[in-house]
């Protein structure tokens, strides 16, 4: 299982947020949507993501409430801020330019 | 980060930190929430419920882990790094209690004569006016007139109101009425009064505590008696009784209503000293005459749209018409002139105070430079500390902020201290202020004062903590951790607390320079012959205005009356009366000379002082008589009309001839209401006395008799004893009840504390100009002394070295005394040239001594000298008691 510090610092951060831009939702459906959309690759451990979310709340960056779930339990939902689609905006545009640069110097063809 | 985003955050924070214990359980709820979920889709995957919530725990990494690193996702940081820093300080202080005691002392020093110094700038100059229209406000008087000041006259008044329409919304005034005698409370009182126009109150947009404004009819002349009271009045007089409006009481024998009672606070500014207690319209009859000064001050509320030039013009148009009407009381470049109340307030408290609180912020600064200079030889001792804490992964910022909480924490208890300390001799403190001094506020220990108190103890701590704190946190690792002995840094930090002490020194020399002024003018002034011999005399007032002194000649025959039974007393040696004690201020006049004198035409209007005496006047207080005679009895209301001149008038005004025997018409130019029926003959001339301060030469004094003139409803009792002069008062105050018992004794003083009063506010400053310096020299001189005694600490193995070698006791000695002398010397320079420059700033506040003095800037300079050698006195001695056998051991 990969650790959140196997991911490139604020990746997970994030993923987090591009998540949260789609739908509002649970701790526990991110950490299904995050297996799901990554394919099994990404795997973010339970014990992670929580103090994860928790930061980004902290930040002001995506925000909390309390709602009845479709179980009939009262459950978190987080939501993105529009601070928060600020700073993926922002993080989105640099994880671009690292990841073309990181490619192009992958490519490279070995002389 | 931007200030929007702490605008989010800073509410979430302050959730994490207060309500701590409601997260707690929502992060419980929502990680048993994920739990449930989790277990129920392994179920749904075939799992067995135990084993599904147990694999779902699991996934979780353990609950209360994973709870702990939510919780510290959302620590708040910064506060809790500073309880921390905060719990950290204060342990550290508590270990070195010797440094913390002495920072501390010397903060609440600086702080505290700060706070007591502002709560007299802040009474004077930022107290708010208590009227809600008080920025509006304008005083309108006249320059380029014979007078000066911002008094003006009943038909200047009425000239202006003329005008008003296009210019003002209001145009009010205000009466220096003198004083009232209220009786039917026990002892008649003397109440100080104030006259103002009707619309006064309007205008500064205040309301009547109890009862309703002026009526327009109460105006006019011939209107209803009726008067307001100041709240204090009421309180003390009239136990604060809510049903007041209404009541009739007496006042000079006449009947007057209560229709309202003013608010708290509204006296305050001091517009009469003492504050007036009872307020009457004013009447102006929009037909005088009466262009002499009348001692009304107008002041004046624009219309919207009109500027003030616009105003000053329209004003200065109608004084021009006046100068057609009356082309001797006007002067040809005469024009009206606006400034804001404000302006004048503070003008009349004059810049003095500023001055002083100039001054004790210097105070504040030598002691910060002491403190910063104790805590960089401190700091030097905690390198090793800072260094151990750089190594466990404390960024420098971190580190500079725990310093700085550190020393916010010694500014803040030297603050408290201070203010505690302020608090307790506030008393005292105020004292020592002049009584005449306007201001705007009561003096006292508001929330304003309070609140400057607190901001200048963070300010302090910063500042002598900044530097410190950035020399301290630029260590070098290695060398601090390797060192033996904590000496790393030193020659930084050692040159650093030179240049604090000589700055301490230069700042300490302005100061002292500014105090010796200060002391030098008032030892001058206290040396000024006053022109009168004040020792044995007593002296108390009596303002005859009830009914009984309708006439001039019913006040005389009183003055005669009560200074023949206190002559008979058996303690008196003389008895005298005289309208305006010397010393206490001017009454100008203007008269006209009836013969000329060749460059003066009759009938020209010229300014002299004047004062209504008994015949005796002169002896009584020793004032010589130069040429003529001085009055006799027979100077009454049957003999011819007399007066006295002084010297100075004399001189101006028959510059080598005698005036005995000349003319003057006193009053003439000011209209009939002014105006003496017949003019005057000369018939002696005395010596000159300073009538309003020790500091101006007074002189242009006339004197008449009270027996020739209707001004003669004022008059302060001279009695010249034959024991210390307040033994007579009870005798005194006897006499004067005999002979009426509705007549208040107003005053009673010696005649010594009459000049003693007039000099204090030179008191004043040279008192706290003295205090400050003298506070500066002592924190300089520890200063001084603290760094050439670590310095010797510091060199005691090199001292050793040296002796070894063959150094002997004065060499030593020399290598000391040298190094407090260059620090000494750079310091005096520049403080010489620093008071060069600043103590002009209070040329208006010395007398007879230059703000550059020499001798008084040389002598101050020796005295810095000597007292830096001083303070090198006791390290040079450790310094040459140095055994080298010991000094080279201890390394």
């Amino acid at each position: 299982m990969s650790k959140p510090s196997d991911l490139v610092q604020g990746t997970l951060d994030m993923l987090l947020l591009k998540i949260l831009a789609l739908e509002p939702m649970n701790g526990f459906a991110v950490s299904q949507r995050l297996k799901q959309v990554s394919g099994d690759v990404l795997q973010v451990s339970d014990g992670s993501l929580y103090p994860a979310l928790h930061k980004l709340e902290q930040e002001g960056w995506i925000t909390a409430e309390w709602k009845t779930s479709e179980y009939g339990r009262r459950a978190k939902y987080y939501s993105l801020t529009r601070l928060g689609r600020r700073q993926l905006e922002k993080e989105a545009d640099n994880w671009g330019r690292l990841s073309s640069a990181t490619s192009r110097v992958i490519k490279l063809k070995e002389a | 980060m931007r200030p929007e985003h702490w605008l989010y955050t800073i509410p979430l924070r302050l959730r994490s930190l207060l309500r701590s214990a409601q997260q707690d359980q929502e992060l419980d709820d929502e990680l048993r929430d994920h739990v449930e979920r989790k277990t129920q889709e392994y179920v749904a995957q075939g799992m067995a419920q135990a084993e599904a919530r147990r694999r779902a725990r699991l996934d979780l990494g353990g609950i209360e882990q994973t709870k702990e690193r939510c919780r510290d996702a959302r620590r708040v940081n910064w506060i809790q790094d500073f309880v921390q820093d905060l719990h950290y300080g204060v342990r550290t202080l508590r270990k070195s209690l010797g440094f913390t005691a002495i920072a501390v002392l010397t903060l609440a020093l600086g702080i505290g004569a700060n706070t007591a110094i502002f709560s007299v700038v802040n009474a004077i100059y930022l107290s708010p006016l208590p009227y809600p229209n008080a920025s509006k406000i304008y005083v309108v008087s006249r320059i380029g007139n014979q007078y000066g000041g911002e008094s003006i006259s009943p038909a200047i008044f009425a000239a202006w109101r003329e005008q008003q329409a296009g210019a003002f919304e209001h145009l009010a005034l205000l009466h220096w009425a003198g004083a009232a005698t209220l009786t039917g409370f026990g002892d008649p009182l003397q109440v100080p009064t104030l006259g103002i126009s009707v619309d006064f109150l309007a205008m500064l947009g205040v309301h009547p505590a109890l009862g309703r404004d002026f009526a327009p009819e109460e105006g006019a002349a011939g209107g209803p008696n009726v008067v307001m009271l100041g709240n204090s009045l009421w309180r003390m007089q009239f136990g604060a009784d809510p049903n007041v409006v209404g009541r009739s009481i007496t006042l000079d024998d006449k009947p007057y209503t209560i229709i309202a009672v003013l608010p708290a606070g509204f006296e305050d500014p001091s517009f009469s000293s003492p504050h007036a207690q009872l307020w009457f319209p004013v009447r102006i009859p929009a037909t005088t005459t009466d262009v002499g000064n009348g001692g009304l001050l107008c002041l004046g509320m624009l219309k919207r749209d009109v500027s003030i030039a616009q105003a000053e013009a329209s004003l200065t148009l109608s004084l021009s018409a006046l100068r057609d009407k009356y082309p001797k009381m006007f002067m040809p470049g005469e024009r009206a002139h606006l400034i804001p109340l404000r302006q004048l307030l503070n003008a009349w408290a004059g810049t003095a105070p500023l001055l002083l609180f100039g001054a004790v912020g210097l105070v504040l600064l030598i002691a910060c430079a002491n403190v910063a200079s104790l805590t960089l030889a401190r700091s030097a001792t905690r390198q090793r500390e800072m260094a151990v804490r750089r190594a466990m992964g404390a960024g420098r910022e971190r580190i500079v902020r725990q310093l700085l909480t550190e020393s916010v924490l010694l500014a803040v208890l030297g603050g408290a201290i201070g203010v505690a300390a302020c608090y307790a001799s506030f008393q005292f403190i105020i004292a020592v202020v002049p009584k005449d001094l306007t201001h705007v506020g009561a003096y006292q220990i508001d929330a304003a004062v309070l609140g400057f108190a607190f901001a200048l103890s963070i300010v302090t701590g910063i500042v002598f903590g900044l530097v410190p704190a950035l020399g301290t946190s630029r260590v070098d690792l290695n060398n601090s951790l390797k060192e033996s002995r904590a000496q790393s840094g030193a020659g930084h930090s050692g040159r650093m607390r030179s240049a604090l002490a000589s700055g301490e020194l230069a700042i300490s020399l302005v100061l002292i320079v500014g105090a010796a002024l200060a002391l030098e003018s008032f030892a001058r002034l206290t040396g000024v012959n006053p022109g009168f011999d004040s020792s044995n005399v007593l002296t108390f007032s009596v303002q005859l205005t009830t009914a009984r002194y309708a006439s001039p000649v019913s006040r005389a025959a009183f003055l005669d009356q009560a200074l023949a039974r206190l002559s008979a007393l058996p303690g008196t040696e003389e008895a005298a009366t005289i309208s305006i004690l010397p010393l206490t201020g001017g009454a100008d006049i203007l008269f006209s000379l009836v013969g000329g004198n060749g460059s003066v035409p009759p009938g020209e209007p010229l300014a002299a002082n004047i004062r209504v005496v008994s015949p005796d006047y002169f002896h009584a207080l020793r004032i010589p008589l130069v040429r003529g005679r001085v009055f006799t009895a027979s100077d009454n209301s049957a003999g011819p009309p007399v007066v006295v001149i002084d010297e100075t008038m004399a001189k101006k005004f028959w510059p080598g001839k005698d005036p005995v025997g000349q003319e003057i018409w006193i009053g003439k130019p000011m209209g009939p209401e002014h105006a003496d029926p017949t003019p005057r003959q000369i018939i002696g001339v005395v010596g000159d006395v300073r009538e309003s301060s020790l500091a101006e030469n007074g002189g242009q004094t006339m004197f008449i008799p009270y027996a020739q003139t209707k001004f003669n409803n004022f008059a302060s009792f001279i009695v010249r004893t034959r024991h210390p002069p307040m033994l007579s008062l009870p005798d005194a105050r006897s006499t004067l009840r005999s002979l009426d018992a509705n007549l208040p004794l107003l005053g009673p003083e010696t005649m010594d504390s009459v000049v003693a009063d007039s000099l204090s506010g030179w008191r004043f400053h040279a008192i706290l100009l003295g205090a400050f310096g003298a506070l500066a020299l002592l924190i300089a001189a520890i200063g001084v002394y603290g760094v050439i005694s670590y310095s010797v600490a510091q060199r005691t193995h090199e001292i050793g070295v040296r002796m070894t070698l063959g150094a002997q006791r004065g060499d030593v000695m020399r290598l000391v005394i040298g190094q407090g002398a260059l620090l000494a010397g750079v310091g005096i320079l520049v403080g010489v040239g620093a008071a060069f420059g600043l103590t002009r700033l209070m040329a208006s506040m010395l007398y007879g001594v230059k703000p550059t003095d020499p001798l008084t800037f040389s002598a101050v300079a020796v005295l810095l000298t000597l007292s830096a050698l001083l303070a090198c006195y006791i390290p040079t001695q450790r310094a040459m008691h140095v055994d080298p056998m010991v000094a080279l051991k201890y390394e």
